[in-house]
């Protein structure tokens, strides 16, 4: 198992007012899944997907990368965590609108110890494998909202991670857009290997999962296991 | 792309506010260096001052009148001569020359001269304490005293006041002050009866409009023996490096010779010090008012640039920036902008004092090497301060402010 989620709470006080943003949560994924986050707003999701980022304290329960544990680790080891093993994709890209689409793929780099040679081909090899290759000097001003995303992806995949958390990665696309960058995700999820834990509001979207979680109210309602998906069934709108 | 890459893009993203946010600082740094650039010329000019004046301390017997400098040790009580020993072996740092002298009236026919027995340099050099001590160089030349070119291009050499060490002087020669040698109508070469005793005149010093055109200088053990005071000496003349002056060396000289009076001619440059003084204090005001104003307003740019920046911040902290990274990132910045600060405030401020040195000071002002790590010191210790609490802030900005709770 890449990721185990066992007993899983968060609470928060909200107008004095204890809330249950997650109740009780436990599941595991194995290393080449793509899990799908889905529930109405407020129903805890990307709460959930901070957890798994050790972005945010969690009230009780264990969360483990691996033999890591998550949810009691300092600001450091999470921080090499981040850098070593998690890529990131937003709903809002997130990208530093000084840096060029280039600069910005090789963002996470700039805290490792490659060389510069060795930190532009691999930015090189993903702005290839985003099908941006004749982009890697604009801005992201210079660029559609599916091509800065693309960019976002790019980044996310630079440090080579295990797992990449994605927080609705087509929450600002367009139809067409959308099923662009989802596809791409899988591709990654296939070809390389990556485990993939994505929070969207979208059915259609979450049909790319090969583990689907329902939550409702901070807990699970339901727990899908659908590992056969192929490309050719699913039908893709936002 | 590394640390150093990004934190440059982003300052060339927002020059704009790196501009006003080093405004402060700038010109903090403009006006000290322009004040300090200023003063050093001054002080200078100052020490060059003292020096044509010679002597400038005078250590007296402490019932003596000093109404006037010059004539202070004419008939005036006595003091041992021994003193001039204790002065030296005090070591006080700014003690450049020492002068014994034993003055008193006398008639040299029907004319009333004044005599005065004084202590040649090659006697003062060849006295194995004063060579030991260190305070006397071989040539005893002054360790503040300005140069010859300095002399002249300040314009601060006066003739009239000079009081020059005379070089040697035999038992049996005198050198006689421009008034006296009239009075009594000798020239060089010539003789003098004085108190019973032969002299030949040695030199008929140049005319100086002081006391000193009527005086007649013999030797100090040979006065001695004229006026039968035997080791005494009835003033110490001192030539004090100016700065040393200032920084209390009559108080010292005080306490090594308690029971004397010992007396300055700073007043005759005292404008010129307390004008210095007065430079100072203002660049210690306009220190203090950098350290508060530009540091607050680095601070605040840094605040600023923070808040804006929360997302992009949070970003870092996403992909594995840790707190330690971010200070880094921010302590950078502060101290690029305290070397942009520092040497901008040093260009301009060297470049006033260029053009105002003449106006204020009377004085022609050169850059001071010297200043620019001062200035670049004071920029980016400021900085740095300044921006310590939004480092501090930004480091703990947290990962998730790019995402959206749901």
């Amino acid at each position: 198992m890449i990721l185990k989620v066992n007993n899983l709470n968060k609470q928060y006080q909200k107008a004095g007012r204890g809330v249950h943003a997650l109740d009780n949560i436990s599941f595991e994924v194995k290393k080449g899944d793509f899990v799908t986050i889905t529930g109405p707003s407020g129903s805890g999701k990307t709460t959930l997907l901070l957890s798994l980022a050790g972005l945010i304290k969690t009230t009780s329960g264990e969360i483990y990368f691996n033999d890591f544990r998550i949810d009691n680790a300092n600001d450091r080891h999470l921080s090499d965590f981040r850098k070593n093993h998690v890529g990131f994709v937003m709903q809002s890209f997130a990208l530093i609108p000084y840096l060029t689409a280039l600069e910005n793929v090789m963002l996470p780099l700039a805290i490792s110890k490659f060389s510069k040679k060795d930190k532009i081909k691999k930015a090189n090899a993903l702005m290839e494998l985003v099908c941006l290759e004749d982009r890697k000097k604009h801005y992201p001003r210079e660029l559609s909202a599916g091509q800065q995303q693309r960019v976002a992806i790019a980044r996310a995949l630079i440090n080579e991670p295990d797992l990449i958390l994605a927080d609705e990665p087509t929450g600002n696309l367009d139809p067409s857009l959308s099923s662009e960058i989802l596809n791409l995700l899988k591709k990654i999820n296939r070809e390389k290997g990556m485990t993939i834990v994505m929070v969207t509001h979208s059915p259609q979207a979450a049909e790319y999962g090969t583990m689907k979680i329902h939550l409702i109210d901070g807990k699970i309602e339901t727990l899908h296991h659908n590992p056969k998906i192929e490309m050719s069934q699913l039908n893709l709108v936002n | 792309m590394n640390i150093r890459k990004l934190v440059w893009l982003e300052f060339k993203q927002h020059k704009s506010q790196l501009v006003s946010g080093l405004l402060a600082i700038v010109l903090g740094i403009t006006v000290i260096v322009g004040i300090r650039s200023i003063s050093v010329v001054s002080e200078k000019a100052v020490a060059v001052n003292l020096d044509n004046l010679g002597a400038n301390i005078l250590v007296l017997p402490q019932a003596s009148n000093v109404d006037n400098y010059y004539a202070a040790d004419i008939d005036a009580p006595t003091i041992p001569e021994e003193y001039v020993d204790r002065i030296v072996a005090s070591n006080l740092q700014g003690v450049d020359n020492l002068s014994p002298k034993l003055t008193r009236r006398t008639k040299i026919g029907n004319e009333t001269v004044v005599l005065t027995g004084i202590l040649p340099k090659n006697e003062i050099t060849s006295k194995p304490m004063w060579q030991q001590s260190g305070l006397l160089g071989n040539d005893l030349k002054a360790s503040c005293a300005p140069t010859n070119t300095a002399n002249q291009s300040s314009g601060y050499a006066d003739e009239k006041l000079q009081r020059k060490v005379i070089d040697s002087l035999g038992g049996d020669e005198c050198l006689v002050g421009y008034a006296a040698a009239s009075k009594l109508k000798v020239s060089e070469g010539g003789n003098l009866d004085i108190l019973g005793e032969k002299f030949k005149v040695a030199r008929v010093l140049n005319e100086t409009g002081t006391v000193d055109d009527d005086r007649i200088f013999i030797h100090l053990h040979k006065a001695q023996e004229l006026f039968k005071i035997p080791a005494q000496v009835s003033a110490i003349e001192i030539m004090g490096c100016c700065n040393a002056i200032s920084d209390g060396l009559l108080g010292k000289l005080r306490n090594v010779l308690p029971d004397t009076r010992i007396t300055t001619i700073g007043q005759i440059v005292s404008t010129q010090i307390e004008t210095n003084k007065m430079m100072n204090k203002v660049s210690m005001i306009f220190l203090i008012i950098i350290i508060f104003v530009g540091g607050i307003s680095i601070g605040n740019f840094m605040w600023a640039n923070i808040n804006e920046r929360r997302k992009e911040i949070g970003m870092l902290r996403m992909v594995g920036f840790n707190k330690t990274v971010i200070y880094r990132m921010m302590l950078s910045k502060a101290l690029v902008l305290g070397i942009i600060g520092g040497i901008v405030g040093y260009i301009l401020g060297t470049l006033a004092g260029m053009w105002l040195g003449p106006e204020l000071a009377g004085l022609p002002v050169k850059p001071i090497a010297s200043l620019i790590g001062v200035s670049l010191a004071i920029s980016i210790g400021v900085s740095l301060l300044g921006a310590m609490i939004p480092s501090y802030l930004a480091g703990r900005i947290e990962p998730f402010s790019n995402m959206q709770e749901g």
